[in-house]
């Protein structure tokens, strides 16, 4: 076999493998498009019909009927966006300092940041529950972002810290003879090269936030409803409103979607950015 | 002639932890001066250029930079600029940027930005440059690049860590004598890092070298090269490093493995054992004198280096590639006895008659 119809096959193959996991991958999601505009008593039937008269009923209960999701979107916002400033604008400096200064415990320090992934969350909802009880935190805001940001900080630490500790030192080095000060060595050298790290940690801390759903229904309540509990109610001990949920769900997707969209070319840009940096260096 | 870009390190010293890298340093750079800092990996020259540069704080001693103390000066207030052998680019901003850098660090005026950054980038030849990122250059393009950051500021004293070791051989040596034509251009005080001797020699105006921590010989490079203080620093320059063979030295007499050299000179030494150095050019084929065989020929173009067997001892000799050694063949050879070195045993260090 020639060396050109051997890539042609490998091609071929990798396709179809990107395909076969595209489509398990996609499934639920379509699925989830069709009932959606589907009439929820056509829903049920059996067989499940693909060709059906498709409704915008379902949407427009979701958004403006009497159990809207829009202000439970916008509570969902609220979390996501306090949650992932607080922790970018706590977890940079953290993780640069960890990064480069020889910090007394930096070992115990790394290890305790990973030990919090370790915890099952399920383990942590009582006392949490009593704490944010006992300081009158309950179905807050306030207390909601802190009890997300007890998760996404050590992980948006752990996240940068490697991205920090790939930018030479020489690099800041070579600022500081240049008169800058150490913090306009970071803020013009160290930061612009980070951009790709904090765009992962973005993504990453935004969609835990906006996806959480356990300590929301438990910590959370009447004033502070995101939209994954508001979903819960399309479920109830009557009946299941798939067609609304599935409607509520793709709603709830779309800003995560747009943010992927958006911080895609700057993770690009930080991966590329990278590539071209080592042959200058090391 | 400047009179900026002065300095003296007097006793300097640096530990890190236990470990002590670099002890006793004494220095004194004049201003103008190309200055090199020459030894093998590890000897601690590196060190001191960092300290120089304040990125390293001594543990012991004092740096002076134009008279005024300067031991615990941040690297932004001690007025030197400096290229390091990564270049440490910036690799977020383009060429004009990089070089802009220092220029907006010190709060220049916008307007005079864009014309020092041309000048600069001119006088390095990478004017058609400035619009690109560092990761599209070639490797001699960004070692250009940081040549071009450093001098923008117009610095008291320049500073250059092994800046041409990550090129070819070729550009090396074009970019050596670009180096030092920049060097005066500018009339700046330059303190160079290498480990390439042939660097060192071709573009000192004086060097120290240095061994295990600490400085073994201050010179010119004839100085350091026809008087070297000790035997370390003669084994270490010179390609081929110099031969060194245990003899002994007695009535003005030095016996090589079963050789006699006469070193009348030396007469007054009396009886020792020494290390007796000769330098690969300096031995001669002869019609009579010691009797060596030739063990291995290298060619080199237009020499050639022979390893010898003289009375078991190995010597090697560089000749021109005309003489036609074959292996295996014996030869006599002959040594003026003016260009040996006489080195103590015990100490290591240089006798002189």
């Amino acid at each position: 076999m020639s060396r050109r119809s051997g890539s042609a096959l490998r091609g071929a193959i990798l396709m179809a493998v990107s395909a076969a996991l595209l489509l398990v991958w996609i499934l639920p999601v379509l699925l989830s498009v069709l009932t959606s505009f589907k009439d929820e008593k056509e829903v049920l039937a059996y067989p499940p019909t693909v060709v059906f008269e498709a409704t915008l009923k379902n949407y427009v209960a979701v958004l403006a009927g009497p159990s809207s999701i829009v202000p439970n979107l916008t509570s969902s916002l609220i979390i996501a966006l306090a949650t992932t400033i607080l922790s970018i604008v706590i977890a940079v400096p953290a993780a640069y300092a960890i990064a480069r200064l020889r910090l007394p415990g930096r070992q115990p320090l790394g290890f305790y940041v990973l030990a919090t992934q370790l915890v099952p969350p399920i383990g942590l909802i009582i006392p949490y529950f009593l704490i944010l009880n006992g300081i009158g935190w309950m179905d807050s805001y306030k207390g909601l972002v802190l009890i997300y940001i007890t998760f996404s900080l050590p992980f948006a630490i752990w996240l940068m810290v490697s991205y920090f500790e790939d930018i030479p030192r020489e690099m800041e080095e070579a600022a500081l003879l240049d008169r800058a000060s150490r913090w306009q060595a970071f803020w013009y050298v160290v930061l612009p090269q980070a951009r790709g790290a904090i765009a992962v940690t973005v993504i990453f801390v935004f969609l835990n936030a906006w996806n959480e759903f356990l300590f929301a229904v438990i910590l959370g309540g009447a004033t502070v409803k995101p939209v994954t509990v508001a979903m819960y109610n399309y479920i109830n001990t009557e009946q299941t409103q798939w067609a609304q949920l599935c409607a509520a769900a793709l709603i709830a997707m779309l800003p995560v979607i747009v943010l992927g969209i958006v911080a895609q070319k700057h993770i690009v840009k930080g991966l590329t950015a990278g590539a071209v940096k080592g042959s200058g260096r090391r | 002639m400047t009179s900026r870009g002065e300095v003296r390190l007097e006793g300097v010293g640096k530990s890190f932890g236990e470990t002590r890298v670099l002890r006793d340093v004494d220095l004194d750079i004049r201003p103008g001066e190309f200055f090199s800092l020459l030894g093998p990996s590890g000897s601690g020259k590196t060190t001191t250029l960092r300290i120089i540069a304040g990125l390293e704080t001594a543990t012991e001693g004092y740096v002076h930079l134009d008279g005024t103390d300067a031991t615990l000066l941040p690297p932004g207030d001690r007025d030197v600029a400096m290229v390091f052998q990564s270049y440490a680019l910036y690799p977020h901003m383009s060429v004009e940027e990089n070089i802009a850098f220092p220029l907006k660090m010190i709060k220049t005026p916008a307007a005079e930005i864009g014309p020092a950054v041309r000048e600069a980038a001119a006088r390095v030849r990478i004017e058609h440059l400035l619009a690109r990122k560092p990761g599209q250059l070639s490797g001699g393009q960004q070692q250009r690049c940081a040549l071009a950051r450093a001098i923008v500021r117009k610095p008291a004293l320049f500073l250059l860590d092994e800046p041409l070791s990550n090129l070819d051989a070729k550009l090396r040596v074009e970019t050596r004598i670009e180096l030092k034509r920049l060097q005066r251009s500018l009339d700046v005080t330059a303190v160079y890092v290498t480990h390439d001797q042939e660097e060192a020699m071709s573009l000192s105006d004086r060097m120290a070298i240095f061994m295990d921590g600490r400085i073994v010989q201050i010179g010119t490079p004839e100085e350091v090269f026809s008087r070297p203080a000790s035997v370390q620093v003669a084994g270490f320059l010179g390609n081929p490093p110099m031969n060194l063979l245990d003899a002994r030295l007695s009535g003005g007499t030095a016996s090589v493995g079963g050789v006699s050299l006469p070193l009348p000179r030396y007469a007054a030494l009396g009886e020792r054992e020494v290390t007796i150095g000769i330098r690969a050019s300096e031995v001669r084929l002869a019609d009579r004198g010691m009797s060596a065989t030739v063990t291995l020929c290298e060619l080199l173009g237009e020499e050639m280096i022979i390893d010898l067997d003289v009375g078991g001892a190995m010597l090697r000799a560089k000749f021109p590639a005309r003489a036609r050694l074959a292996e295996g063949s014996d030869v006599h050879l002959d040594v003026d006895p003016d260009k040996l070195h006489v080195f103590d045993r015990a100490t290591g260090m240089r006798l002189d008659p």
